[in-house]
């Protein structure tokens, strides 16, 4: 499933006060394909991030994951989209305190009112094991490193099998060389699951990974030739 | 519950606390219907325990127990009539007296018929009307050391009263216990002269044909207001009897506002403590949104959360107010343990902790899943 984004503007403010957070931006990708989006502070890679994941309403343009455009949506409409097309992978990886790994991965089989079942904890050991987490199963994030938590945060990406897969500067909070890993192994899940994959970032050292690479400034896009 | 019941295994000691202060509202609120129960039946207890439908007072604007008079043709006229089934005539005075150890007492003096409907069955001792002096007890004046055949001396009127049966249960009216004599005899005592009458001579007539009240049982369609008219008496429903006791009326409703106060504050402090722990989680649920999960499916964790935290520190309290109960049920602390306060307790607690914790919870709907981007725009 594809991520289009056409001619997307989103402006915070009005009258005389107005920012541009987004400007007339446009992409078109492809499943399997990773884009690292990069930019300093306050581009608007996040504000790309929140529209394309239907955080964010734009206020001109339209966005179409697949076949859906999902711009104009209502909000319980984008949750069900959220649910069952987009995977997030935030920041600081974001995980709730009270849960367990695995439970981090079967709370979304349960948002979607489904009885966790058998079939879905085995899911959830396979796709830690594949983050190289399967001798961290049931512990809480308070007894993970970072990288660990970043792991399990790409892994909770995937449970649903989403057709985008939306990734907010996952190597922010990290070393050089887990930042390295965990880029690497996004990458590997991305290509091994045929997931559009829009990657926000601000670190140089992670490009190489990414089959595209635009820039951002001022809420403009322009793709760099690779 | 997928997150609230994972939440309270991993912060157990902060939801115990959350429980704890849920317990402790549910005993005051318990323990304190209780109390009131107990305070108000120390206050009319007599009463309620009068088999009558109705009581008839004198004929004025307000009933009440100290300042009424019945003359005989107003009992007489009440008696006979269609639908009153029963029509006893009563007497009711408030007496300082003392043992013979000089023991002093406040007691209430109910005149009554022996072996009318009124006449309550003893446990220990026998009833009226055996001896004409003889007189049943409340089981309260036990604890002045009053036993069967004592004699209690009313103050100012010197006459004698000889303990012949003691109940089982405690009566009082206005806080005082109540002494049950033959009619005759609280006629003496309350119209009679000091002392009784000079030696050979006896009471005139004129002193048996005055009572303080008359009890009824009515049929229903009575006229009651024709009747009332014809009879020169005000007539008053059981919970009209219970509010002319003295001072009855205002400690109900001192009970009652302070009972009302108890919900409004458990409302209040079960919200305040959902509302510190939801804005605590805005980020976590800003985060669950983020992951696709509906305002329905949030708010049906939180909410199931609180319930389930009320709940269980309802029930605590609960388990803590009877074992208050067993520590004070034999002492003289006016506690009243009955089914329909505790429930009807229960059931307020719970409601008032659910709307507190909901007026809480629904913000829940406005937190905006964009914060788990860490941006809040």
């Amino acid at each position: 499933m594809s991520l289009n984004v056409a001619n997307v503007s989103l402006v915070f403010g009005n009258g005389g006060e107005q920012i541009k957070a987004l400007d007339n931006v446009s992409i078109d990708l492809q499943p399997g394909q990773l884009m690292a989006v990069l930019g300093p502070s306050g581009a608007g890679k996040s504000s790309l991030l929140a529209v394309c994941g239907g955080l964010q309403t734009p206020t001109s343009g339209k966005i179409r994951v697949g076949e859906t455009e999902i711009t104009g949506m209502s909000g319980a409409a984008l949750t069900c989209i959220r649910q069952q097309q987009i995977g997030f992978v935030f920041q600081q990886s974001n995980l709730l305190s009270s849960l367990t790994a695995v439970d981090q991965l079967l709370l979304l089989v349960n948002m979607r009112g489904k009885r966790v079942g058998q079939a879905d904890r085995e899911r959830a050991i396979k796709l830690l094991d594949e983050v190289g987490m399967s001798h961290r199963l049931n512990r809480r994030p308070s007894q993970l490193s970072g990288g660990e938590r970043q792991r399990v945060g790409i892994a909770r990406a995937f449970m649903m099998n989403p057709k985008i897969l939306l990734v907010d500067e996952p190597t922010s909070m990290l070393d050089q060389h887990r930042g390295r890993q965990i880029v690497e192994l996004l990458v590997r899940e991305c290509h091994e699951h045929g997931v559009a994959t829009l990657m926000v970032t601000h670190d140089h050292g992670i490009l190489d990974n990414a089959d595209r690479v635009v820039d951002i400034s001022d809420g403009q896009l322009s793709e760099r030739v690779q | 519950m997928f997150v609230a019941i994972r939440d309270l295994k991993f912060a157990k000691g902060r939801f115990f606390l959350m429980g704890s202060v849920v317990a402790l509202v549910a005993f005051l609120v318990i323990t304190l219907s209780g109390l009131s129960a107990g305070l108000v039946k120390a206050n009319i207890s007599g009463l309620m325990a009068l088999p009558a439908t109705h009581i008839a007072f004198e004929g004025t604007d307000h009933p009440g127990y100290r300042n009424t008079m019945i003359e005989r043709y107003m009992w007489e006229g009440w008696a006979g009539q269609d639908g009153v089934r029963h029509a006893e005539p009563m007497g009711h005075t408030v007496f300082n007296a003392r043992t013979e150890d000089n023991t002093p007492l406040e007691i209430a003096l109910w005149g009554i018929m022996p072996d009318s409907m009124i006449e309550p069955a003893v446990s220990e001792g026998v009833g009226l009307g055996i001896d004409d002096d003889g007189v049943v007890i409340t089981r309260d004046l036990l604890d002045d050391g009053v036993k069967v055949g004592d004699t209690i001396i009313l103050d100012r009127v010197l006459t004698e009263l000889k303990v012949v049966g003691i109940l089982n249960e405690s009566r009082n009216i206005g806080h005082l216990p109540v002494i049950y004599a033959p009619l005759r005899k609280w006629q003496e005592a309350t119209y009679g002269p000091p002392g009784g009458p000079p030696p050979g001579e006896q009471l005139p007539d004129i002193v048996f044909d005055f009572v303080s009240i008359i009890l009824l049982q009515l049929e229903d369609g009575v006229d009651i207001a024709a009747l009332d008219s014809q009879n020169e008496t005000l007539t008053v429903d059981r919970n009209g009897y219970f509010a002319a006791s003295t001072g009855y009326k205002s400690e109900v409703q001192s009970v009652q506002m302070i009972q009302s106060l108890l919900f409004v504050i458990s409302a209040v402090v079960i919200g305040a403590f959902f509302s510190i722990w939801t804005i605590q989680r805005t980020k976590e649920i800003g985060l669950i949104k983020a992951l696709g999960a509906s305002n329905a499916y949030v708010l049906k964790d939180a909410l199931g959360q609180a319930i389930l935290i009320i709940g269980v520190g309802t029930l605590v309290g609960l388990l803590c107010m009877f074992w208050f109960y067993q520590s004070v049920k034999d002492t003289e602390l006016p506690f009243m343990l009955e089914r329909a306060t505790i429930t009807t307790s229960i059931i307020m607690l719970l409601i008032a902790g659910i709307v507190g914790a909901t007026m809480s919870i629904r913000r829940i709907t406005k937190v905006d899943p964009i914060i788990a981007l860490g941006r809040d725009q």
